[in-house]
């Protein structure tokens, strides 16, 4: 292989992605994807909203899994989506490695991936196990 | 004649409102007369009673119309002011500099417009909005929670700004040469939730005065500022300049 893609040739903006704070109702957050991706012809892959805190740090991703998980028992749905998102455990930084995106995805079943500089605590992307792929067996 | 569109993002009743709004300004409703009733409106626009209803309180509590027990819906009367454009500043609300304030970010982050909050800033739904929360204090006490509204395309970089020290209205003008031509402003009076009456330091449900505020830039709203304030110690004062066109 030749020199290594870094996780910033393949991240895409935040932007893509609907954003809420973490004390959204679970109902809101269905609301704001209705919005967002279904009925638009914006239909970004994973479907996934990113979930912040009052100074817009990420707190975690909230995928329609997750919040098919929350409403099972009906009453959910009022509560905050704090609940029922998976918590921001993992980050890469612009520069990392992809394999090391691949590694971090990989070992925790993740499909997306916060992108952080690490000298700022700037969020500055997303990295998908799309690119990813296609990244590392382009080789093959 | 103009249809709602059931497929736009703006809710029917705000749709039916904006109608309702322009036959009024453009006198086909003239000054006095009699609105159509609810069923008549309802066959006219193929809407529900609902969606009628809303669209004239929305339009009552504006003061287009006037409800007459008994007798039906009027457009209200209105002094014209035709070559008198009213310029107005708000002494309170805006925060003279100089008085000793201080000022809590509470939030300053990104969501995307929920419950009615597309309508209000008038965009579609899938735009982030940069949502700003602030508690300003006079002597380390609380006087006013305000929830700011801005969406993101209009200014990005405002999400980074210092909102602490600096004015907002300030920052799009001087910083981002966004300039403010018109402000609308409502006034309520609301009981307040747990939440925000603990952030002012008041019994649960107290009443307070709400105003809100859509900024324009031209044609394009580019802010919603929603603010609560404490009850106490209150006045307010609009002043008019009369500006020759």
């Amino acid at each position: 292989m030749s020199t290594e893609k870094v996780v910033k040739d393949v991240m895409i903006d935040v932007f893509e992605y609907p954003h809420v704070p973490y004390w959204f109702t679970i109902k809101q957050a269905i609301m704001v994807i209705k919005k967002s991706v279904i009925g638009t012809e914006k239909c970004i892959h994973p479907m996934a909203v990113l979930v912040f805190d009052e100074k817009y740090n990420i707190l975690g991703t909230l995928t329609l899994n997750d919040i098919l998980k929350g409403i099972e028992s009906k009453d959910k749905a009022e509560s905050p989506v704090s609940e029922v998102m998976v918590p921001a455990k993992f980050f890469v930084a612009p520069e990392d490695p992809l394999s090391k995106a691949a590694d971090l995805m990989l070992n925790n079943n993740l499909v997306l991936l916060p992108v952080i500089e690490e000298d700022k605590k700037k969020f500055v992307g997303v990295v998908r196990m799309i690119e990813v792929f296609d990244e590392l067996t382009s080789n093959i | 004649m103009i249809t709602l569109n059931r497929q736009n993002y703006r809710k029917l009743y705000v749709q039916l409102y904006d109608i309702m709004k322009k036959k009024i300004e453009d006198r086909e409703w003239s000054f006095g007369i009699r609105i159509p009733n609810e069923q008549e409106l309802c066959d006219d626009f193929n809407v529900s009673r609902t969606t009628v209803r809303s669209a004239i309180l929305e339009l009552v509590r504006q003061g287009y119309l006037t409800r007459q027990q008994g007798r039906g819906t009027f457009v209200s009367k209105k002094i014209e002011s035709d070559k008198l454009t009213m310029f107005t500043t708000f002494g309170e609300l805006m925060l003279d500099e100089g008085i000793d304030i201080t000022t809590d970010v509470l939030a300053q982050t990104i969501m995307m417009p929920v419950d009615d909050l597309a309508d209000k800033l008038n965009i579609s739904g899938e735009k982030h909005i940069i949502f700003m929360k602030r508690l300003r204090k006079v002597d380390s006490k609380p006087f006013l929670i305000q929830e700011t509204y801005v969406p993101f395309h209009k200014c990005p970089p405002l999400l980074e700004e210092d909102i602490q020290k600096n004015s907002l209205f300030e920052l799009l003008e001087k910083k981002y040469g966004i300039h403010v031509t018109a402000v609308k402003n409502y006034f309520t009076i609301k009981n307040l939730n747990e939440a925000d009456c603990m952030l002012l330091n008041l019994p649960d449900g107290s009443p307070s005065l709400v105003l809100t505020q859509h900024f324009f830039s031209g044609e394009d709203q580019i802010m919603y500022m929603h603010s609560i304030k404490r009850p106490d110690n209150f006045v307010y004062f609009i002043e008019f300049e009369k500006i020759d066109r």
